[in-house]
């Protein structure tokens, strides 16, 4: 019984012992395990917090504006694009006006796209796009297309001009073939097959013209050599003398000295040089000048055509270098150009790292300058040698 | 103010900001048609004035209902105020756009002189600026910006009279009818008008700031140069 009894009394003064010592032990792996747990979560904020961060940061150095859209249609985010992308502040609203539209339909399941044109200044053309997430809420993009939109415009006016260039003479070929068919008269069979080669040089002249700017265009395989300018002149005014005798134009060419190189492609220096004595030449009235010269500078070359003809309108002078652009579309066919010229001009500037420069005054005439890199150490003793 | 009535007079102005984006947005457009003698455009641009009339309208009326029932005070009261009395100029100046679709309608088929397109383009240009200052002091409520609305449009005054001049001129070297002589006269007229315009929602955003109206205008004592056609 004492026994017992001692047993009892024993066992509950060790609970009394261990119980106190117990607690304080589960005290600390609670506290333990609460700071890891606390650990944790801060290490997953710091994280999360890093990774929104990065998100926006991301987000916001895109060029495409976002806003995205609760399931109530409030705005939970905008990047930095989407908070002002025109640069004034009407077109900004504009913009978000139509955002504000089409999140609203986005958010009853619709697809939704907008292309709004501004015409600011700065003129721009904007796209605005609108989507559904699947979780709820709405996405909205914007973008600037203005260049996009420039570009397709320009092409769109290439395949129109193009297929204008190329079906006039080819409907004329038609029916001067059709007139011939049936023609019995030697002298009129004479004159319109005449006119049937005349109008298939046409055709060819501007396949061959095209051709010539795409290859130029591609660039790429352009060999840069140091070439003599005279003989690049030469060249180019050769092509152009029995055109200038038949129209009785004066053709002068001031010889530059053996020595005055620049760096480039022969064939596309001359390509581009006798594009511009050749417009030279057409647009000068009879017993007119056509003066073609150089100079440099040490850096490049300056080849000068200058001519004493009609002029160009200084509206025109921008749009001049576009291809099939034509100042006076009546006259185009009566100097039987191709309205490639200029461009092949201006994409041979280009590849060689040039430029071509226009001056004219209505009337007075116009200077067309191609600026060609100088060949390294071969020019300065020439500099003087346009007197030659 | 409660807390749902600054809401409802935050969307008001927003929405007068976006109506008054569309005006300054319009003014280079009908230049644009005006010089293009863009025929769709200009439709286009006279069908849609029904439909701002109608947002001017409504701006107009809420204004009304949110200061009759919400009965707010000070700066918030000027705010609705010149909610108001700003659609009325808004209203205004999208009927003076549409007149100019209109106008361009009536001369189409007219080659301009290029005296008179430089002069259409340098008014429209300048119109729109005055126009787009005086949204962005209001949307800024910057009085600063408003007053130097009319500064602008001194000039803007000046383009007019030269205008008219041209007009002269260019009749007189016979290169221009009379029935486009009118016209052109009426389009100085209203882009004249639209700078005008611009002055006035100048001053609403002064009277929203300062509390007080902008002194009157001497300029309007002497008025407009008459044009030939007797004005509109």
């Amino acid at each position: 019984m004492s026994f017992v009894l001692g047993v009892i009394v024993g066992l509950g003064l060790a609970l009394l012992i261990a119980v106190p010592f117990l607690k304080s032990r589960f005290h600390n792996r609670a506290r333990n395990l609460e700071k890891a747990a606390s650990e944790r979560t801060n290490d997953a904020i710091a994280r999360f917090e890093n990774q929104s961060l990065l998100i926006r940061t991301a987000l916001d150095s895109l060029t495409v504006g976002v806003v995205v859209a609760s399931a109530k249609g409030e705005v939970l985010f905008r990047n930095r694009v989407a908070s002002g992308m025109t640069g004034a502040l009407h077109a900004d609203v504009l913009v978000d006006e139509a955002v504000d539209v089409h999140l609203r339909g986005a958010l009853s399941g619709e697809h939704r796209r907008q292309v709004i044109e501004l015409f600011g200044p700065p003129s721009r053309v904007v796209l605005v796009a609108a989507y559904p997430i699947e979780e709820g809420g709405a996405l909205a993009t914007i973008e600037d297309i203005t260049e996009r939109s420039r570009l397709d415009a320009v092409r769109t006016d290439f395949v129109a001009n193009i297929s204008h260039e190329l079906k006039t003479p080819v409907g004329a070929l038609a029916v001067l073939a059709e007139a011939l068919a049936d023609e019995t008269e030697p002298e009129v069979i004479r004159r319109l097959s005449s006119k049937m080669v005349e109008e298939s040089i046409r055709a060819g002249r501007t396949i061959d013209d095209l051709l010539e700017l795409s290859r130029i265009e591609l660039g790429g395989e352009a060999i840069k050599e140091a070439i003599a300018v005279g003989l690049v002149i030469a060249e180019a005014v050769d092509r152009v003398r029995t055109l200038a005798d038949r129209r009785g134009v004066v053709l002068r060419v001031l010889e530059p000295g053996e020595r005055l190189k620049v760096l480039g492609d022969r064939r596309q220096i001359v390509s581009a040089l006798g594009n511009l004595v050749e417009n030279a030449v057409k647009y000068s009235e009879s017993g007119k000048l056509v003066e073609v010269s150089a100079s440099t500078d040490g850096l490049s070359v300056d080849m000068r055509v200058r001519d004493e003809g009609m002029g160009i309108p200084s509206r025109d002078l921008d749009r001049i270098f576009e291809r099939f652009y034509r100042v006076d579309r009546a006259r185009s066919r009566e100097t039987g150009g191709t309205g490639l010229g200029l461009a092949i001009v201006r994409h041979v500037a280009n590849n060689h790292g040039g430029d071509v420069l226009v001056s004219s005054i209505e009337g007075e005439g116009s200077t067309f300058t191609l600026r060609i890199p100088a060949a390294p150490g071969l020019t300065v003793a020439s500099s003087l040698s346009e007197a030659g | 103010m409660s807390r749902f009535a600054a809401e409802k007079l935050a969307e008001l102005r927003v929405e007068a900001l976006q109506l008054g984006a569309r005006i300054v947005e319009s003014i280079p457009r009908t230049t644009n048609i005006l010089l293009e003698q863009d025929l769709e455009g200009a439709e286009y641009q006279i069908l849609s004035d029904d439909e701002f009339d109608a947002r001017t309208l409504d701006l107009e009326e809420n204004s009304i209902v949110l200061m009759a029932l919400q009965a707010p005070v000070a700066t918030d009261l000027r705010r609705a105020l010149v909610i108001m009395k700003l659609s009325a100029e808004l209203e205004r100046t999208a009927d003076l756009v549409a007149n100019l679709c209109k106008v361009s309608r009536r001369i189409h088929g007219q080659i301009l002189d290029e005296r008179l397109q430089v002069l259409i383009r340098v008014m429209g240009d300048h119109s729109r600026q005055q126009m787009q200052v005086a949204v962005e002091a209001y949307a800024n409520e910057d009085a600063a910006l408003a007053a130097s609305v009319r500064t602008l449009d001194e000039r803007l005054d000046d383009l007019q009279r030269k205008f008219i001049q041209t007009i002269f001129e260019c009749s007189a070297d016979s290169s221009l009818e009379l029935s486009v002589a009118i016209q052109m006269a009426i389009t100085a007229r209203f882009y004249e008008r639209i700078g005008d315009h611009a002055v006035n929602i100048a001053d609403l955003v002064e009277f929203l700031v300062t509390g007080s109206k902008p002194p009157s205008r001497p300029r309007l004592l002497d008025g407009p140069t008459p044009t030939p056609a007797g004005g509109q």
